[in-house]
């Protein structure tokens, strides 16, 4: 057969694909209509991919043995703090964004209001702790510059030692 | 319900300014890892990681901040605008963070990979370098070797007691050693810039032809005997070995040669075997002298018998008488020169001799002319062992011989020697005509001479020889480079004080 014909047969399925498309619309469903809490969803599953992704560095750094170096080891904690944080913050927003069992009104600089769900008091100081999430991610963030400096360190000690041999 | 809102404002504000220091430091420390390695794709992942974190702390922090100074400042309408925005912000950077460091495996065994091969690069580099710095030392420990070899091979060339000389293709001395220089008697300069050869040394330089025939058709010559005529115009009997070397490292076609001196084997040879002929001639004449000395006492008897009467032949018989008597010196000659004669040794001094000799010849006409110089040692006395009459009568042949060879005008010289090994020496030269070289082995003979008829019985070196012979010397000949020749009497010392 004309090698010719055998690449426009090969290659005829493509355009023919797109000929049918253009010239034959069905009920076109490109544009979707999103509600109003698709953010917050999003958002959580935000949180929780961030988690997720931690936990993965916390075993992927355990099953290559580098918690035994002190900079990996510092930075593995701050993958812990960092799980924590991301489960304070998707309980908070939990309560407050997607089942709004929780208001926080600002008064002044020093005085608030929160509307608890039938006045919990057990609700109000969960609440009250997930507000203070910075508790977890400071030290997360505090950890992992510990961790990469740490890494500095050995990465220079193991150059003068190259050098010195 | 109302509460303190401080706790939460302060650590939200503050919490939120650490966390862009922090991560901020962090971006920093990681483009500080970066740097110590840019190879290092851990480091790489490092700073997409803190970037991450940076965007994260700083969107989220900025946003926290801006809510609470808006809130506060009552502008929370503000605030409800741009939240979404901080929000969205906020979450695209926070699933960024997360989906970067879902990479970190994958990162890491890239790494690993890169080290691996580095790893290997650095082992196959250092196992270049030992392959490298062993070559190097080979090569000097070969270098050395060589240049050990080449100086070997120069001080056996330069030092050696034969001569070794190399041609060129041409036949052209390339190079030749100071053994070579002394044999041949040319300067090594000379020989190289004027393109001597081999053929320039032969006395006959057709032998020359023969040897390079010989050269191409067998490629090498062993002991080849020739004569090397010398500069001064001495003949050195030389033995000479090559071969052809077809060159290799770049060089040429040469041949190569070791040439002997055999000068000195040769002379001794010649003297052992006119030692051999000489003995053999005194066997002879012994045996005939004998047989002739009885005949000639018995004609000479009646001869003289007859002298006594009258007879009217008297001088035919005294010129018979005459000739007998000149036979019964012959005899008397040969039996000497035989050794069968009777002598009684004594210990003689040779200077007391050599003088009698000389004061005896001075007055003798054949010396009136000649300038007789004595060069005696006196260091101490010259003692041999012998017969004074018969050492003296050697003295007197070799300088009646001399004189000859000067024709009564020339110069004669006497030296005396000690050796080390206890050995004297009495030389005996003259400025005269030399002895011809085809003579050379024959002026020892009896009856052997080169003066006219009737002047010579050829008997005086011949008796002379019988007589050092006797004494345990040796007697040689040779022509002086100078002019004229010399002969050396070498004989035993004995001791000064030796009573015996």
């Amino acid at each position: 057969m004309n090698p010719l014909l055998m690449t426009i047969l090969k290659f005829l399925p493509l355009p023919a694909a797109w000929g049918f498309l253009l010239l034959l619309p069905a009920d076109a469903q490109a544009i979707q209509l999103h509600l109003t809490s698709e953010g917050i969803i999003t958002h959580q599953m935000g949180h929780i991919f961030f988690l997720v992704s931690m936990v993965a560095l916390i075993f992927t750094l355990s099953g290559k043995g580098l918690d035994q170096q002190k900079g990996w080891r510092l930075i593995r904690y701050s993958a812990f703090f960092f799980i924590l944080w991301n489960l304070d913050a998707f309980f908070g927003h939990f309560l407050d964004n997607q089942i709004q069992v929780v208001k926080l009104e600002n008064i002044s600089f020093s005085q608030m209001r929160m509307v608890v769900h039938e006045n919990s008091q057990v609700l109000y100081w969960v609440y009250y702790a997930l507000k203070l999430d910075h508790l977890l991610s400071v030290p997360a963030m505090l950890l992992f510059f510990l961790g990469l400096s740490r890494l500095v360190k050995e990465q220079q000690a193991m150059v003068v030692k190259k050098e010195s041999h | 319900m109302t509460g303190s809102f401080l706790p939460i404002l302060l650590i939200d504000v503050l919490g939120s300014f650490a966390m862009m220091i922090l991560a901020l430091l962090c971006l920093h420390k990681a483009r500080i890892l970066r740097e110590m390695d840019t190879d290092n794709a851990v480091f790489l992942y490092l700073i997409w990681i803190s970037t991450g974190f940076a965007v994260f702390a700083v969107s989220r922090s900025f946003g926290h901040i801006l809510k609470q100074f808006l809130v506060l400042t009552g502008n929370p309408d503000a605030w409800h605008a741009i939240s979404p925005y901080s929000g969205g912000v906020n979450t695209v950077s926070f699933m960024l963070v997360g989906l970067i460091t879902l990479f970190f495996n994958q990162t890491w065994k890239i790494n690993e990979k890169i080290l691996s091969g580095r790893q290997r690069l650095e082992e196959a580099h250092i196992k270049l370098k030992d392959l490298n710095q062993t070559l190097e030392h080979q090569v000097i420990e070969r270098t050395e070797r060589l240049a050990g070899s080449e100086y070997k091979a120069r001080r056996i060339f330069e030092h050696s007691l034969d001569t070794i000389l190399v041609m060129d293709e041409k036949f052209n001395i390339s190079e030749i050693n100071q053994a070579g220089v002394t044999l041949t008697g040319y300067e090594r300069k000379d020989m190289l810039e004027k393109k001597m050869g081999i053929k320039d040394f032969l006395e006959k330089p057709l032998e020359w032809d023969r040897i390079r025939s010989l050269l191409e058709v067998h490629e090498h010559i062993v002991n080849e005997e020739i004569d090397f005529l010398r500069p001064d115009h001495s003949l050195v009997r030389v033995l000479i070995t090559g071969g052809v070397d077809y060159g290799a490292f770049g060089c040429g076609k040469s041949f190569h040669f070791i040439i002997k001196d055999i000068n000195d084997k040769k002379q001794m040879e010649q003297q052992i075997a006119q030692a051999d002929k000489l003995a053999a001639l005194g066997e002879l004449s012994a045996g005939v002298a004998h047989e002739i000395n009885n005949p000639l006492g018995i004609i000479l008897g009646y001869t003289q018998l007859l002298l006594k009467e009258k007879s009217g032949f008297e001088e035919d018989l005294k010129t018979i008488e005459k000739h007998v008597k000149n036979c019964r010196d012959v005899v008397s000659d040969l039996l000497a020169f035989s050794r069968k004669g009777s002598t009684e040794m004594r210990r003689v001094e040779v200077t007391k001799v050599i003088e009698d000799v000389i004061k005896f010849l001075s007055n003798h006409t054949d010396f009136r002319n000649v300038d007789i110089k004595l060069n005696l040692f006196h260091a101490e006395p010259l003692i041999v062992k012998g017969n004074e009459q018969e050492l003296a009568q050697v003295i007197i042949n070799l300088m009646i011989n001399a004189s000859h060879a000067v024709e009564k005008k020339g110069r004669i010289e006497i030296t005396t020697e000690k050796s080390d090994d206890g050995r004297i020496f009495i030389t005996v030269k003259d400025n005269g005509t030399g002895i011809r070289k085809k003579h050379f082995s024959r002026i020892f003979d009896p009856f052997f001479t080169t003066k006219p008829v009737g002047q010579g019985t050829g008997l005086g070196l011949s008796v002379g020889y019988g007589i050092i012979r006797r004494h345990g010397g040796d007697i040689t000949a040779r022509n002086r480079k100078e002019k004229g020749a010399a002969f050396t009497i070498s004989l035993p010392a004995v001791p000064p004080d030796d009573s015996e």
